[in-house]
């Protein structure tokens, strides 16, 4: 009987290992375990086993059937997870084909140039304003000390609508509307469009600004160079130079140029910086006391720096962008390398 | 303006100091030099020789080989030239040369004899006749007896010299001059200005009895005449013809030189008047009338009126003032006696009118400082003298309207001066800057008194001082300012600008549906209104046209955003882009009235467009959905007014009060046609205005029911002017408290419908906040639902 018991164990195991599928398996389990199965036959047959044996036959039996069940259901386990896995590789797909669905656009570089250049200023304690782009000859010279007739006006060739109202030259209207509504001290920027008479390869007639001024008593050149600073730093990295040349603006004095450090070739210089490896940064200075009073506030008290660049420079330099036409052309093959 | 070095000596010694030197301190101080041009950049090993001997060339009919003596050596040269002759003085290019018109000279042989260089002409040397004579022959140049062989010939043509093209800004009209500049170099370097020999001699009589002058206009504050007689019309000496080449003016005679070397040097444009030919010895300086004419040197005749100023004789214009000479009264080989006008004019209006801009009224646009013409008078009757090209009689007319200008004082603090620039530069340095540019400066504790130069006339308060100062001192000293950001400032709380918060919102989701955004032109063609068919009485043809447009295409400020974005499409279509999503926040300009007397509206506006398969109406509305789902409104849609959408397939967004904030869908055929755009386009557009002013939406979410909500389908037949809207409301009142949701799933069309009809297909979800709705009653709502559809609409189940 042991023996028997034993051959049943070294068979039902040997037949488990070779079921290939889950029916060959059942089959196993019918043979062994079944109403009719060998093993079951056996169990029936303990009544005949004489009563000294029986204990031990008894527990070997049952082991036998324990150890049968127990390779029955790891290999039902290994069949299922076998069929999952045949299963998923005949789902496989090839991974490097194409996505679907929507893919997401892009914003135009200057809007994000502008984001970005937003945010810092508002971080840095400026209020974002925005002032009309159709301006009046009060606003846009007169305000800023370049009265009629005055030779400044030259540098900027207007197109104009009537006699006092036309397209801003510049955002710096802004500084005006800001010294009239506002109290000091206070610091804004106003992004927006200007407009010259100005249309050539490298000009643009519309193009991009922003002004920036602060109002508050006791402040410097010095100080107005320390904003600049941090100002390139956060928007061009730690290690980014300065240089400040001198420059005219009516409407500041003194007024300078700063340039940092070219960002098209990171100081090398490139034909962008022609070889100096600086590219204008932006102009400013201190605001002229003459306009501060002109627009109501008290220059005893107060004085301020205003400042403002061309920001289409900056996104040519910062997205390598070759050509300054490209900002308004909308070309689809220019646009999708924005994404 | 070109200024050249020589020139600049004359008034401060820069013998010791580099060209470059000069250049780099004047571009660090403000006064940007621009460009710096060597004149005899391509002189170089070209020297004066004289040909000793001329022999036939022994293989060669049209060559000769010249034996010259270039002073330090003897060289032979073989030319073609047939204007050489022995004894000769030309110049010869030797080994080495590199001539202006790009020809580099090296030893060659000619047929077998050697030439150790060339012969040069004027055109080879980068001069012309007026320049120089002979020059302009076409042969070599043959120079005066009197040089040396060996002389350099940059040193024998007076052309060892370097030209500054320095960019004068407009607060500087005192600097349009070569003593301008040099009183910036004398400070920046330091040294003592040189003043000019204004003296001459006369011949005695008086001027009155020669000339009068009047001036009737009030642009013209200050006029000077001076009268000489018997002059000498010749070519000017070399000294003098060099420094207007220099300059780029071209020398003509003595009398005319004289005038533009006045200009150039003092920053005093003057004129010389053919005494002969002013009617009555009369100067007259007034508007013009009307109908006056005059014609001019640059060749046209120009009708006068009342804005333009001219200087009259007794019967006619002869000048219009300040900006060009009368051909009736200029200067020509004739002229023996000459009036000399010296004066301030304010040519502004006149170059309005005319647009004619020359050296002259450059200048008085710039400005010209009233003191000016004293000096510059007395220069040029000192050049009279030293030229020895006439006899200066007695005395100089002066009509001055205005007060000659003192010295102004000015009492500044020095501290204010320190506070503006943040840094600290010491008083005795202070005082040697502000002394050195000439101001007359004192500093008693901490009063700073200042006189300016008189033509100094943009100096006025602490902050100009502070400029002189720092940029004499250098800028330099800010390049690695270090500090803690607005340390002297009180703290601000920075603020986003709503609109624009709102406009980056817009973009976002529109950039995630798959579109990008353009930047326009916000000025176009007043055609675009045809373009977009706009019915002649819409408002939006009421355009804002610029006065002095650049060209057509940018002649308006645009009222409409389509035209734009369907350039755009057209544009990509063109060079091959076939399938895109474009989109462009702008803003239109709609005036109140026109002409314009108040500023337009400025209205902030998003368009955006789909050109690209796969898109239908319903597509593009839920684009619009889902840029209008985060704002409190409520709209319903209606069939657009705009006449450049498809008016089946396009819808106006309208508020609940009836505004239309937008529109969008199919672009009418006519339009596409217009734009050569050859596939369909979905535009749509909203008032990013409006939106900005809507107060933040709130949300207030109900509790969610316990118990299991059910749903229903439905179809229904209904006639095609249905619409899903009128079906939703009344399927939704149908169902009363029950009701969860309803969506349309299906449309159908059929000819066993009937032409017509359609089917739509509703599935309905309902529910109660109380129960487990029955299966009863689920059917007795769906069974009121259709009885509902019926009798409103007609609607019948749909069977088949």
């Amino acid at each position: 009987m042991k023996k028997q018991l034993e051959e049943i164990l070294k068979n039902g195991l040997a037949q488990i290992e070779v079921a290939a599928d889950l029916k060959q398996l059942d089959d196993v389990r019918l043979k062994f375990l079944g109403k009719t199965g060998e093993l079951t036959t056996i169990l029936r047959g303990m009544k005949d086993v004489p009563a000294e044996e029986r204990r031990e036959v008894g527990t070997l039996a049952n082991s036998v059937r324990e150890q049968i069940e127990a390779a029955l259901s790891q290999k039902l386990a290994d069949l299922e997870n076998e069929k999952l896995r045949l299963d998923m590789e005949k789902e496989k797909v090839d991974i490097t084909e194409p996505s679907t669905g929507t893919k997401r656009g892009a914003l135009h570089p200057l809007t994000r140039f502008n984001n970005k250049f937003m945010e810092l200023c508002v971080e840095m304690g400026f209020t974002v304003i925005q002032t009309p782009e159709i301006e009046t000859d009060y606003y846009n010279f007169e305000a800023l000390n370049v009265p009629k007739n005055h030779p400044s006006r030259d540098m900027q060739d207007s197109l104009y609508i009537t006699d006092t109202i036309l397209m801003r030259t510049h955002t710096s209207p802004a500084q005006v509307h800001a010294m009239e509504t506002l109290k000091p001290p206070f610091k804004i920027v106003c992004p927006g469009r200007v407009y010259r008479n100005d249309d050539d390869s490298s000009h643009s007639p519309i193009f991009n600004q922003f002004e920036a001024l602060v109002i508050d008593e006791n402040v410097s050149l010095k100080d107005f160079m320390i904003m600049v600073r941090e100002m390139a730093e956060r928007l061009y990295g730690k290690d980014v130079k300065m240089r400040v040349r001198p420059a005219f603006f009516p409407f500041t004095e003194p007024s300078i140029e700063i340039d940092a450090t070219c960002q098209m070739c990171h100081g090398k210089g490139c034909s962008l910086c022609k070889g100096t490896g600086f590219s204008e940064f932006f102009g400013g200075g201190i605001v002229n006391p003459k306009i501060l009073e002109m627009s109501g506030i008290d220059s005893k008290k107060y004085s301020g720096f205003a400042f403002g660049p061309g920001i289409d420079r900056s996104v040519m330099i910062t997205n390598k962008i070759p050509n300054i036409k490209y900002l308004f052309r909308n070309d689809m093959r220019f646009l999708k390398q924005m994404r | 303006m070109k200024i050249s070095y020589k020139w600049l000596n004359d008034f401060v010694d820069v013998a010791d100091i580099s060209p470059k030197e000069i250049a780099d301190k004047l571009t660090a101080s403000g006064f940007e030099v621009e460009d710096m041009q060597r004149l005899d950049e391509h002189l170089h090993d070209v020297y004066v020789g004289r040909i000793d001997k001329i022999e036939k060339h022994p293989e060669a009919d049209r060559l000769v080989v010249c034996k010259v003596d270039v002073g330090f050596k003897k060289v032979q040269i073989v030319t073609s030239a047939t204007n050489v002759f022995e004894g000769a003085l030309v110049p010869v290019s030797l080994e080495g040369a590199d001539l202006a018109n790009g020809v580099k000279i090296k030893p060659t042989v000619f047929r077998g004899v050697e030439s150790d260089g060339m012969f040069c002409s004027g055109q080879e040397l980068g001069i012309d006749e007026n320049y120089f004579e002979g020059a302009g022959i076409d042969g070599i140049l043959i120079l005066p007896k009197d040089l040396v062989p060996g002389t350099k010939i940059a040193d024998a043509l007076c052309l060892d010299d370097v030209v500054f093209d320095i960019n004068v800004t407009p607060n500087r009209p005192d600097c349009n001059s070569v003593v301008g500049i040099a009183r910036e170099v004398c400070a920046i370097f330091g040294k003592k200005f040189k003043e000019c020999d204004l003296t001459y001699k006369t011949v005695g009589e008086n001027v009155n009895n020669y000339v009068s002058v009047k001036v009737e206009t009030p642009n013209c504050p200050r006029y000077l005449a001076a009268y000489v007689k018997n002059i000498k019309l010749e070519r000017s000496p070399l000294w003098l013809r060099s420094r207007l080449f220099a300059s780029g003016i071209k020398p003509i005679n003595t009398m005319v030189d004289i005038t533009n070397y006045v200009l150039v040097e003092q920053g005093q444009p003057m004129h010389a008047f053919d005494y002969k030919f002013l009617d009555g010895h009369k100067i007259d300086v007034r508007q013009a009338k009307a109908n006056e004419k005059i014609a001019v040197l640059n060749g046209q005749t120009y009708n006068l009126d009342e804005n333009v100023m001219v200087i009259a004789d007794a019967s006619k214009p002869v000048v219009i003032a300040g900006v060009i000479g009368g051909v009736n009264s200029c200067i020509s080989e004739s002229t023996t006696e000459t009036v000399f006008e010296c004066a301030v004019f304010d040519v502004r209006l006149t170059a309005r009118k005319f647009g004619l801009r020359t050296d002259s009224s450059a200048v008085y646009e710039k400005g010209v400082n009233i003191n000016n013409p004293t000096t510059a008078m007395r220069r040029a009757l000192h050049l009279v003298c030293q030229l020895g090209c006439g006899e200066i009689v007695d005395g100089i007319i002066d009509v001055c309207s205005k007060k000659l200008g003192d010295r102004k004082k000015l009492v500044l603090s020095y501290s204010k001066v320190l506070k503006i620039l943040g840094v600290d530069i010491p008083k005795n340095k202070v005082v040697e800057i502000l002394t050195n540019l000439g101001i007359s400066t004192q500093l008693v504790g901490d009063v700073l008194t200042c006189e300016p130069p008189i033509l100094r006339e943009d100096l006025e308060n602490e902050n100009d001082i502070a400029e002189e100062i720092i940029r004499i001192f250098g800028y330099d000293v800010y390049n690695d300012a270090q500090g803690v950001v607005f340390e002297n400032c009180a703290k601000t709380i920075g603020q986003f600008h709503p609109r624009l918060v709102l406009e980056n919102n817009l973009k976002n989701i529109l950039v995630d549906e798959g579109f990008f955004e353009t930047l326009n032109y916000s000025l176009y063609s007043s055609t675009a209104c045809d373009k977009l068919l706009l019915s002649q009485d819409d408002e939006r043809r009421k355009v804002i046209a610029i006065a002095n447009p650049i060209s057509e295409d940018l002649s308006t400020a645009r009222t409409l955003m389509a035209h734009a974005l369907l350039l755009d499409i057209s544009f990509n279509l063109s060079v091959g882009n076939k399938e895109m999503r474009l989109f462009e926040v702008g803003k239109t300009y709609q005036p109140k009235s026109l002409p314009l007397n108040e500023l337009p509206v400025e209205n902030s506006r998003l368009s955006f467009a789909v050109c690209e398969s796969g898109w239908d109406f319903f597509r593009f509305k839920g684009v619009v959905e889902n840029l209008l789902l985060n704002f409190p409104i409520e709209y319903h849609l209606q069939r657009s007014g705009q006449t450049y959408l498809h008016s089946g397939v396009s819808a106006d967004i309208v508020t609940t009060d009836g505004r239309v904030i937008g529109w969008f869908g199919k672009l009418h055929k006519t339009v596409l046609k217009n734009y050569a755009i050859t596939q369909d386009v979905f535009y749509g557009e909203l008032d990013v205005d409006f939106l900005a002013s809507l107060p933040e939406k709130q949300y207030a979410t109900k509790e969610i029911s316990k118990y299991p909500s059910v749903e229903r389908d439905i179809a229904v037949v209904v006639d095609e002017n249905v619409t899903n809207e009128q079906l939703l409301s009344a399927i939704k009142s149908a169902c009363g408290k029950n009701f969860l949701g309803t969506q349309l799933f299906d449309v159908y069309r059929s000819d066993v419908l009937g032409a017509g009809k359609r089917s739509m297909a509703y599935k309905i979800t309902l529910g109660s906040d109380e129960k487990t709705l029955t299966g009863d009653e689920v059917a007795a709502v769906i069974k009121k639902v259709l009885k509902g559809l019926e009798f409103r609409f007609g609607a019948k189940l749909r069977e088949v």
